[in-house]
């Protein structure tokens, strides 16, 4: 059974979900010094929807993996992995990078970007060394590997907010980083929790909270 | 399961099953660290800028406007060390509809954040333009360095953003550790390269001089330059060291920290005033430098190219001399003095015989309940020369975007100084504060110090005599 620790961490997450309603409508206002030479502008200064730049198309093909990856391993993990925190992560990831994957279809679909619907290689590497392994092991290899894909995700998430060009792209980078530094939050509270050390990042600043706090 | 259980099974699995997965890793983006090369012709980014421009300043002037009560309201009869600017009084941070200062303080900060109750004047503040970043300065200092220099610091794509009446008196007054005889030798003039030699002759030596001339000789920036990705209309010389540290204090000119990638992630910078640098043991807010002659040889690199010395190699990268220009440089700077505080004893301990009941009141708040103290020591020019981590992220969800920008925990940054504090607004190592009434709101609610209505103001009024 996962401790109350953990289920105060996820507690915390339900609270914070839904408040995405903040995000501005808009996408940022790059520096035209990184446009695609071709871009057309809806009005002076401003880029024509669907005008992408190499950041765009990049962050696609990445965040589209990792997307495929995720729903691939959760499911993966929530057949395989011992703990049940463990297990209902996995099956929170295939969910919530299912959904995303969806919205970015959307989100590239205007712009022509082909959004890959495979893992990419870090992600099928992933999945070879999980394979045979069971219990804690399968555990250990699975939290570490979520560890870094979602740490690396993060600075994806940044990089596509401050040097994308298409709004689409970028408002749907601007939405998913708040729900991707929380899924870190829960990876590192499972790995604290199940080698029995402090948590890291930023699920130590949460539980340190809950935990001095009434 | 229990969690001992856990532990006792998982120490069956070998630390190299777990390492797998790094090696076979692909690395993020290179740009994610580096600077990319312009994309596009010179005259295009700047008919881009130019259009873009109006609604750059009208999203920050909202986000100002949604933040901050910006009027222009000073303490009465309180002004900078010199006589120049009123400095402006109350809290400016706008609370959440709906709560008040005292009914926040109560809370807890996961309260806080579960209901999205911090005021948004309490987190990080973006760039005017966060995407492209870059040192942005005040009109009267771009008037004036017109004016002496014909050097040109608008520009086109930009403003600062914030308000005359919230920077910094101008042209700042300047105090020698080596003549507090004399006071304000500025003459109420901006130091440049036109005008240091006759200023100077007389009250310093020739090795501060050499370091003066050094720090207001223009060199190449990341937005000043020769190159298509300068952000200034005619190809440029650069900028100088006091341009930002107007008179070796600060004129409220910004940039985003070297020290941070990606773009998004990185804080907006305060220019700080190099007032009392003498006494200071760490130098940068992330970088901790452990001497000035450090600090100033590697700005080249940070200030001027954002900690990325692959452009600045491509921009014109300055080198200068350890022994006969940095440590010049470091000498002038060492002699700058902190503002007058008459009030204060050698201790930095008001003398009780010239506080007022309130600023005395204030400074049992200081060192008692406030526990300011416990970093902002006094006797050592209210340093204690360390970094520390506020974990303001305590009290916000991480992770979302206001003008471009990330808002991210900023992590351990550097005890600045209160000597001279009611000079250089705004506050906090990004200028998110105002006024030092801000300042205490927003340490009273950080330390969870719950202090009267009677406390703040009394901690107001003394940090005006410091």
């Amino acid at each position: 059974m996962p401790t109350s620790r953990f289920h105060s961490a996820m507690n915390v997450l339900a609270v914070v979900l839904p408040s995405l309603a903040s995000v501005p409508a808009m996408g940022q206002i790059g520096n035209p010094g990184g446009l695609d030479p071709a871009t057309s502008e809806s009005a002076p200064g401003t880029p024509a929807p669907g005008q992408t730049n190499a950041t765009d198309k990049l962050f696609v093909k990445l965040v589209g993996m990792g997307n495929a990856g995720e729903v691939d391993l959760g499911k993966l993990a929530e057949a395989n992995g011992s703990h049940a925190g463990v297990k209902a992560f996995a099956r929170r990831m295939a969910q919530d990078h299912s959904a995303t994957a969806t919205k970015l279809s959307a989100a590239a679909k205007p712009a022509g970007i082909p959004v890959p619907t495979a893992p990419g290689p870090d992600q099928k590497a992933t999945r070879a060394s999980l394979e045979g392994l069971q219990g804690a092991a399968f555990d250990a290899v699975y939290l570490q590997a979520q560890l870094i894909e979602h740490q690396k995700t993060v600075q994806l998430l940044e990089w596509e907010i401050g040097s994308g060009q298409e709004a689409s792209l970028q408002r749907l980078a601007m939405e998913t980083l708040p729900v991707v530094l929380d899924h870190l939050a829960m990876v590192q509270a499972l790995i604290a929790e199940t080698r029995g050390t402090v948590p890291q990042g930023l699920a130590g600043a949460q539980l340190a909270e809950r935990m001095t706090r009434p | 399961m229990h969690l001992l259980k856990h532990i006792a099974r998982l120490a069956a699995v070998p630390a190299a099953v777990v390492a797998v997965n790094v090696g076979a890793a692909d690395p993020l983006p290179p740009d994610t660290t580096y600077r990319p090369l312009p994309t596009q012709p010179f005259s295009d980014v700047k008919r881009m800028d130019e259009a873009q421009k109006p609604k750059v300043m009208q999203r920050q002037s909202a986000l100002l406007g949604q933040r901050y009560d910006l009027a222009n309201r000073p303490v009465p009869g309180v002004m900078m060390s010199g006589g120049r600017k009123a400095v402006q009084g109350g809290v400016r941070v706008r609370l959440r509809e709906g709560t008040t200062w005292d009914r926040l303080a109560a809370m807890s900060p996961q309260e806080i954040r579960d209901r999205g109750l911090l005021p948004d004047g309490f987190k990080p503040l973006p760039h005017v333009k966060h995407a492209t970043g870059g040192q942005v300065f005040p009109q009267n200092q771009i008037d004036e360095i017109n004016r002496l220099e014909q050097r040109d610091l608008r520009r086109f794509d930009v403003d600062l953003d914030l308000p005359d009446h919230l920077t910094p008196e101008f042209p700042p007054p300047i105090f020698l550790t080596t003549h507090t005889e004399l006071g304000d030798v500025s003459r109420g003039q901006l130091l440049s390269i036109r005008n240091y030699y006759e200023l100077m002759t007389g009250l310093i030596t020739p090795v501060q001089m050499e370091g003066l001339r050094l720090l207001l000789t223009p060199f190449p920036q990341e937005e000043f330059n020769q190159t298509e990705d300068r952000k200034v209309a005619a190809p440029s010389l650069g900028v100088a060291c006091l341009d930002c540290h107007a008179n070796f204090h600060t004129n409220a000119a910004f940039h985003l920290t070297p020290d941070v990638r990606p773009q998004a992630a990185r804080f907006r910078l305060d220019t700080t005033s190099l007032r009392g640098l003498f006494n200071q043991q760490i130098h940068g807010s992330k970088r901790s430098l452990r001497s000035v002659e450090d600090f100033t040889e590697f700005e080249q690199r940070t200030a001027y190219f954002n900690g990325d010395h692959v452009s600045a190699t491509r921009k014109g990268a300055n080198l200068p001399d350890r022994t006969n220009q940095v440590a010049m440089m470091a000498q002038m700077q060492n002699i700058i003095d902190f503002p007058p505080a008459p009030k204060l004893d050698w201790r930095g301990r008001l003398d009780p015989t010239k506080g007022t009941a309130q600023e005395l009141a204030g400074e049992r708040v200081f060192f008692g309940k406030g526990r300011c103290s416990e970093c902002h020591v006094a006797q050592t020019s209210f340093l204690d020369n360390n970094m520390h981590d506020l974990k303001l992220e305590r009290f916000y969800r991480v992770g979302e975007t206001a003008n471009d920008m990330v808002a991210l925990p900023d992590g351990p940054i550097k005890t600045f100084t209160l000597r001279g504090i009611k000079d250089s607004p705004p506050y906090l190592h990004d200028g998110r504060l105002l006024t030092l009434a801000d300042t205490v709101e927003f340490f009273n609610l950080v330390l969870g110090l719950k202090l009267t209505a009677q406390e703040k103001e009394a901690l107001t009024a003394y940090l005006m005599v410091l």
